[in-house]
């Protein structure tokens, strides 16, 4: 066990990281809302980070208090609400597709801007920030709580006034307006909820990484969220949560398939360089023959209803 | 036709009410008043602006000309959701339910404008959000059990039959607690024996929960039982309007369902 969590100790931080991020993707796309804005907030979290850590806090002996990193998290999360508010105004009258469009351009604007600032370090970035722990493993103390508070979240807002009112606007607009849910207000709720979330888990990411970067939550960031969302499921916030697990895990899976000897050397290599390939080819069997994701409130149903069975 | 009159008794008023849709004229200049209480119904050919006039009152289309008034407020232009808010509530000629979400979930959302809880309060389930949430959902299945679906509260609103579906709009029309209710074809694709149940429903649900309503229908033997007055759009114009019996004899009505005669 102890030479598990060491050998994959960066992985399993990440992979918990990646569940909550494709839980921000979740949030908006309740409300019917494809918004891939999230990676640009987790990239402003991840400098507000390390900008505090590094140039605001004074460095001291020993290992960085986790106190300022929960500090750090809340002004990120702050911050990166405020401007989801201010983007998610005139950003979500725009419909489906275009709003994916706009949120890409918002990603990449950010990405620009930061690659061009002093303050966020121009194209090298900011790099030794500050670690609050001797090993990556022990960054399961944040990642597990952030994600089991985002799920606990989520898995109530889905039961309540605000849940309904989204998932109301997912199915039907111009129903939901007619049985007097403000779609407006809801999408921006969502939306700012998204950010607030996605900022906070950028200020883990950039302890946990050590260095910040404009190469930080890009559109690349993007697309994995997506792929972590419709394969994991987009109708239950469990299915993200998978997804972001287990397509984290799966490139190390994969290579760790490719190492078996009876494999043929073309296969094994296949396994061990084509992931993309193979992540592509999942994506795309995901969206034809499972359009709401693996991870179905229905499968969840009969799956309760097994488990309740005695025996 | 002249601006209707506006009696203290009018809770809806059409008053010279158009709506053109590029060249087409889909709804010209038409007034009339619905009086509180009372059970209105709105005939006419396909085509004929019945279900656009729907749109206009409820904000789902904007008016090129005219007012409407609700409780004396003028509420032309206003959004859907603000339209919901002060009581008007509808259901659809093509029925739109939540179809992924069960029977039970399509009402509780209704309640939307009748519940207060925020986002926090509703998550963390403090007290006054949890009654509400409780309240919530006995006061759903009630309205369930008064459209006769009080056995399927789980059924996903999509697996439903389709007559099931237009009871199931009714009840989630109603869980807005609306003054006046809006009911686009409510008969539509229901055999006679549903029919007969759906206008006793109707007129249960008036009289219990004191609601006027705005009837579109084709099946003129429930209109004509069912309604005090009648208005007849046709091409967009109001041609007739009054008690069943006279205007099933308006020479302008017959002319419009059955052709020129002469």
């Amino acid at each position: 066990m102890a030479s598990f969590l060491a050998t994959y100790d960066f992985l399993l931080v990440s992979m918990v990281l990646a569940a909550v991020l494709a839980l921000t993707l979740y949030l908006p796309l309740m409300a019917g809302q494809l918004s891939v804005a999230s990676p640009g907030f987790y990239a402003l979290g991840g400098y507000i980070a390390a900008i505090m850590s590094t140039r605001i806090f004074p460095p001291g002996p020993g290992l960085y208090p986790v106190s300022l990193v929960l500090l750090e998290m809340a002004v990120a999360a702050v911050v990166s609400g405020v401007l989801g508010l201010a983007v998610g105004v005139p950003a979500l009258r725009l419909r489906g597709i275009f709003l994916a469009l706009a949120t890409i351009a918002f990603v990449q604007i950010l990405g620009v801007v930061a690659l061009n600032l002093d303050v966020t370090g121009g194209a090298i970035g900011i790099f030794g920030i500050p670690q609050p722990f001797s090993s990556a493993i022990q960054y399961m103390w944040l990642a597990v709580p952030l994600l089991l508070v985002s799920m606990l979240f989520v898995a109530r807002l889905e039961r309540t006034r605000t849940g309904r009112a989204l998932v109301a606007l997912r199915e039907d607009e111009l129903a939901a307006a007619s049985m007097g849910i403000n779609p407006t207000y809801h999408k921006v709720l969502a939306f700012t909820t998204s950010a607030v979330l996605a900022g906070a888990v950028g200020a883990v990411s950039a302890h946990f990484i050590n260095t910040w970067n404009s190469r930080q939550g890009t559109f690349d960031t993007s697309v994995n969220l997506m792929a972590f969302v419709l394969v994991g499921g987009s109708r239950t916030f469990v299915g993200p949560v998978v997804g972001g697990l287990v397509l984290t895990a799966l490139p190390e899976a994969l290579r760790g398939i490719a190492g078996v000897d009876v494999l043929p050397a073309w296969l094994a290599a296949f396994l061990r360089d084509g992931r993309l390939i193979i992540f592509g080819i999942l994506i795309a069997i995901g969206t034809v023959f499972f359009p709401h994701g693996l991870i179905t409130p229905g499968l969840l149903r009969r799956l309760g209803r097994r488990g309740a069975r005695p025996g | 036709m002249s601006a209707a009159p506006l009696a203290a008794a009018d809770l809806l008023v059409v008053d010279g009410v158009t709506c053109r849709f590029g060249g087409v004229t889909a709804v010209n200049e038409v007034s009339f008043a619905v009086a509180r209480g009372e059970l209105f119904g709105l005939i006419g050919p396909n085509g004929a602006g019945k279900t656009t006039l729907f749109n206009l009152i409820t904000g789902l289309t904007a008016p090129s000309g005219g007012h409407l008034r609700y409780r004396g407020e003028d509420i032309t232009g206003l959004p859907p959701h603000r339209v919901a808010e002060r009581g008007i509530a509808r259901t659809f000629q093509n029925v739109r339910l939540f179809g992924e979400l069960s029977a039970l979930d399509n009402v509780m959302i209704a309640r939307h404008v009748r519940t207060r809880s925020g986002l926090v309060s509703g998550v963390l389930g403090l007290g006054a959000a949890r009654r509400e949430e409780h309240e919530t959902r006995e006061r759903a299945a009630a309205l369930l059990a008064l459209v006769g679906l009080a056995d399927r509260p789980e059924e996903r609103a999509r697996n439903l039959a389709y007559g099931d579906q237009r009871r199931l709009e009714i009840a989630r029309a109603l869980a807005l607690e609306p003054e006046l209710l809006l009911l686009d074809e409510p008969a539509a694709g229901m055999n006679a024996g549903e029919k007969r149940a759906l206008s006793d429903l109707i007129r249960s649900v008036r009289a219990r929960l004191s609601l006027t309503v705005l009837l579109i229908e084709h099946y003129v033997p429930l209109v004509m039982h069912l309604c005090d007055r009648i208005a007849v759009l046709n091409f967009g114009q109001l041609i007739a309007l009054g008690p069943p019996a006279e205007v099933q004899k308006h020479p302008a009505v017959v002319e419009a369902y059955l052709g020129d005669s002469t």
